[in-house]
């Protein structure tokens, strides 16, 4: 092939000038239409594109309000909120290899075919990989340098005294709200409100740019307890030991200061670590000193005569006729384990004479009896603000026959919790006045509520102070140094409709008598031991912990003349029922 | 003959306001390709996830498309004119050929457009819109005095292009076709081709166009859906509409250099075909105005370049002159028409500007010898007769 690049012919060739004129008009024609256009697109249709845009790329995104600290009476802090991670997928960004995957895996502490299930399966394109890890972890995963994998940050809730307090506390769950305890019951106070603001995101899910602040975040409050950790802590202790020594079931204690109803320590056997929650048990989850209610037994006792009392029915030195320990309404018999013909009102409390709380209960009406146990809190929740808080149960008193007048009068056929029962004890230790609980720490004097005059009180808390003494059944409540009032408890648990050979053994009492301080209640349900009296199984806890109480708090000794408690007269405490 | 005269005021021998305008664009080019590709450079792990891997490369690319631009201005138009046949049939057909064949021709999403020559990888279609600017004017010269004739003057380019279309249309390269006819329309329009064809061919097309929307209004709303990309802005409308909102959220004077959100990840190939809607979120109205003004004013030199080459005589200069332009101009309103939604999405880079070497390297070629057309009538000042 030749080309030769002259013209082929001898033409006169010559370009037109208007060809090169239009050619280049319809150009810039064509460029004046794309000026217009984007004056269109960026000028007067801009709000449009940009309102479109918003919806792409603008996202609202909660801030994380940092949630309150719990803290006992001391400051003390017993749940913190501490910054943790968590780890995000945006599932159509995500590009991970096989070795990726494996170290993501292990990180995550999930395995690999769970790891691909998340990525792999759902209709949501963000999903969590794994809510609060550790800010170190979160940093490892992120230097995996995984593309569509991101960071959130927040606070995961940790619990420095972990199982300790667990009851008391309870827990949040992965949104951070209250699901157990006080977190559940002060939510509204810890969790304070998340703030939100506008943000501009990039395809993968990363924020490149805050555009607007649409509401600060509002950090939680801070919850000051009653519960002073100190005596937490031995209460625990005391507790799990006892409940393990007598292999029981379960047991709860409760401390409260008789003076303002504050509780210092709650504790139940069994529980959990509220840092650990994984295998939970419905069991280790029950607060049972709040949640569970029981038939009281003999704690009940104090009640019946300080009512009669009151009524001016007996004065302490009546003499109650017992019948040889048994006594006949109908068909029914009711037994004392000790036999005696008769007992003053005081020895009726001293020896725990079903008996003779009977008798007395007999001459009443049961609407003041029932006026009694309404007075002193039973039948109605302490109101705390704990889920599932029982109110324990007492019928009313026009559906009450003879022998349930009579049954009640030492503690059956009515059932309360552990802590309404020490809740209750406060009026014996204060005059007739009782204090409603409380479980925040309270300032300031506390008003009560006068349930018996102050001489029934103080007539009652006598006799409480005879049954730690010799031939009364808790001898082996005395605390070294301090007079100790208080009164034992041994009752059958119904099973089905009969009671078995199951028994909720408990103390609640209180010291120093002459000017009563602190209410103390200890109950072990179900101990398989050789021994399963109050006296026994739950008045030694009481013993150790009062003790450590009041010379933990420098209360001065009330009986500095006392000496050991008499060991010899063990037998005679085994007499209760 | 009038004799030509050189005013008594030194001259410039080059034209240095085309140099700078060419120089802008390219510097332009290569601060919005870095700045349109960060994320998605470091979003990548093709790209080592580095976010300077475009730039760094955009910049190999401009230096030697400038070094082969002044390597290409040293030789006369006369040579270019001698050897152009030669590059468009033995050099530009027969790679258009080497890169269909399965193991030369490297495929990307679906398109074999690329020859893979170890370190780079080398785009034909790029390299063939310049042979065809020099063969179409070559032609025409050669041809001029059968321009008025169908078949000795139209029907043998027509031959030609329909090959080389054959042969676009297989890798596919729909928009570099799109381009090749239009210059080579353009070039022989201005030699001198019946102008009554071109009104011919126009009203022809005209009733294909109108008659398809008549038979099959499904098939026009496929071809025109990107009239109406709101209707599925997620699917086929994705790229686009993300286009739009850059281009509505740069408003008057951009968001500023970097700022732009649709180049994080959500609009695709944000620093080649779409670059002009970074261009137009970051620097606003006022941004794409300059870069379309600097394209105008190329064009015009060249128009003019070639009016003045026309004027002396030297035909061939001119044709080439004027279908640089052409080329140019086509290629910059198809690639905004598309960014802007009033063409559909055909793969067409801003000349000059968008990231890749063949594109810029043959942009540089073909303006490096506008300036010798340029460059010799200012030196030589004589009337060429030929």
């Amino acid at each position: 092939m030749k080309f030769d690049p002259k013209p082929q012919s001898r033409f006169n060739f010559k370009l037109e000038g208007w060809r090169s004129r239009v050619l280049l008009l319809f150009l810039m024609g064509w460029f004046v239409v794309l000026v217009g256009r984007d004056m269109y697109l960026q000028g007067f249709n801009a709000s449009f594109l940009q309102h479109k845009g918003q919806e792409r790329y603008s996202r609202v995104i909660d801030i994380p309000a940092n949630r309150g600290i719990i803290r006992d009476r001391n400051g003390v802090p017993l749940a913190i909120s501490v910054p943790s991670e968590s780890i995000l997928a945006s599932r159509e960004n995500v590009d991970i290899d096989e070795h990726q995957e494996r170290k993501l895996a292990g990180l995550l502490g999930i395995d690999v075919d769970e790891l691909k299930q998340k990525l792999d399966e759902g209709k949501h394109n963000i999903v969590y990989l794994k809510r609060q890890v550790s800010p170190s972890v979160a940093d490892q995963i992120m230097r995996l340098d995984i593309t569509g994998l991101f960071p959130q940050r927040g606070y995961h809730r940790a619990y420095p005294k972990g199982e300790e307090v667990a009851h008391v506390i309870g827990f949040t769950n992965a949104d951070d709200i209250g699901q157990e305890g006080i977190e559940y019951a002060y939510q509204h106070s810890l969790g304070g409100r998340d703030g939100a603001k506008r943000v501009i995101k990039d395809r993968a899910g990363h924020i490149i740019e805050d555009e607007q602040n649409i509401r600060a975040s509002r950090p939680g409050q801070d919850v000051t307890l009653s519960i002073d950790y100190r005596i937490q802590h031995l209460a625990y202790r005391e507790l799990s030991k006892a409940v393990e020594q007598h292999h029981a079931q379960a047991g709860s204690v409760i401390v409260v200061d008789s003076l303002t109803g504050e509780i210092l320590a709650l504790a139940n056997c069994p529980n959990y670590d509220p840092n650990d929650r994984h295998h939970l048990s419905g069991a280790q989850l029950r607060n049972r000193a709040l949640t569970d209610s029981y038939e009281p037994g003999s704690t009940l006792k104090p009640f019946t005569i300080a009512t009669a009392l009151e009524l001016g029915k007996v004065t302490p030195n009546t003499i109650i006729p017992t019948t040889g320990g048994v006594m006949t309404i109908g068909p029914a018999r009711i037994h004392d384990t000790h036999h005696s013909d008769e007992l003053t009102v005081s020895q009726v409390i001293q020896r725990s004479s079903n008996v003779g709380a009977a008798r007395i209960a007999l001459s009443m009406n049961p609407k003041d009896m029932w006026n009694t146990f309404t007075d002193a809190g039973f039948g109605l929740p302490p109101k705390l603000g704990f889920p599932g808080e029982t109110g324990g149960k007492v019928r009313p008193y026009r559906t009450w026959r003879p022998i349930e007048q009579a049954t009640m009068a030492y503690g059956n056929g009515i059932s309360v919790s552990l802590a309404q029962l020490a809740q209750a004890y406060t009026v014996f230790a204060n005059h007739g006045m009782l204090k409603p609980l409380s479980i925040v720490k309270v300032n300031g004097p506390v008003s009560g509520r006068q349930v018996f005059s102050a001489k029934t009180a103080d007539e009652v808390k006598t006799m409480l102070e005879m049954v730690v003494q010799p031939g009364g059944t808790a001898i082996e409540a005395q605390v070294k140094g301090y007079r100790v009032a208080g009164k034992t408890g041994t009752a059958h648990k119904v099973s089905g409709r009969h009671y078995g050979n199951h028994y909720v053994a408990s103390f609640v009492g209180f010291a120093p008598a002459s000017n009563p301080r602190y209410v103390i209640a200890v109950m072990i349900d179900d101990p398989q031991g050789a021994v399963y009296y109050g006296g026994e199984v739950a008045a030694p806890v009481f013993s150790v912990l009062m003790g450590s109480v009041l010379q933990m708090n420098g209360i001065p000794p009330d009986d500095p003349g006392s000496g050991d408690y008499h060991i010899t007269t063990k037998s005679d405490a085994a007499e209760d029922t | 003959m009038k004799a030509f005269s050189t005013p008594k005021l030194l001259r410039s021998e080059y034209d240095i306001a085309l140099f700078w305008a060419i120089l802008a664009l390219l510097a332009i080019g290569v601060v919005m390709v870095y700045s349109a590709s960060i994320a998605s450079a470091e979003a990548d792990r093709h790209t080592g996830f580095h976010s300077t891997y475009y730039f760094i490369r955009q910049l190999v690319y401009v230096s030697a498309a400038i070094t082969a631009g002044f390597m290409a201005f040293q030789i006369k138009v006369e040579t270019w004119q001698k050897i152009a046949p030669y590059l468009f049939f033995a050099v530009g057909i027969p790679m258009l050929i080497l890169v269909l064949i399965p193991g030369i021709g490297k495929e990307v999403n679906g398109s074999r457009r690329w020859l893979s020559l170890l370190i780079f990888n080398l785009q034909p279609s790029e390299f063939m819109k310049f042979f065809v600017v020099l063969y179409a004017a070559d032609y025409t010269v050669r041809k001029a005095a059968f321009m008025h004739s169908l078949t000795k003057g139209f029907f043998p380019m027509g031959l030609v292009m329909i090959l080389v279309g054959y042969f676009l249309l297989k890798e596919p390269d729909f928009g570099a076709l799109v381009v090749m006819t239009a210059i080579t329309a353009s070039i022989l329009f201005l030699g001198g081709l019946n102008w009554r064809l071109f009104v011919i061919l126009m009203a022809l097309l005209s009733v294909a166009f109108v008659f398809l929307v008549i038979m099959s209004p499904y098939r026009f709303n496929r071809l025109i859906w990107f009239w109406h990309p709101w209707a599925d802005p997620f699917g086929k409308g994705y790229q686009l509409t993300h286009a739009l909102i850059a281009f509505g959220h740069g408003g008057w004077f951009g968001v500023g250099l970097g700022a732009s959100v649709e180049k994080q990840l959500y609009l695709p190939e944000a620093h080649t075909d779409f670059l002009m809607a970074v261009i137009a979120e970051e620097l606003g109205f006022v941004g794409v105005l300059f870069t379309l003004g600097l394209f105008v004013f190329l064009v015009w030199r060249s128009f003019a370049i070639g009016r003045r080459a026309a004027a002396l005589g030297n035909h061939f200069g001119a044709l080439v002159a004027q279908g640089v332009g052409v080329w140019i101009a086509v290629q910059t309103i198809v690639n905004v028409g598309v960014n802007m939604g009033m063409l559909p999405t055909k793969g067409l880079t801003l000349p000059l500007l968008s990231y890749g070497g063949s594109g810029i390297v043959s942009n540089l070629l073909a303006l490096a010898i506008l300036m010798r057309i340029d460059y010799e009538l200012r030196v030589s000042p004589r009337v060429r007769m030929s």
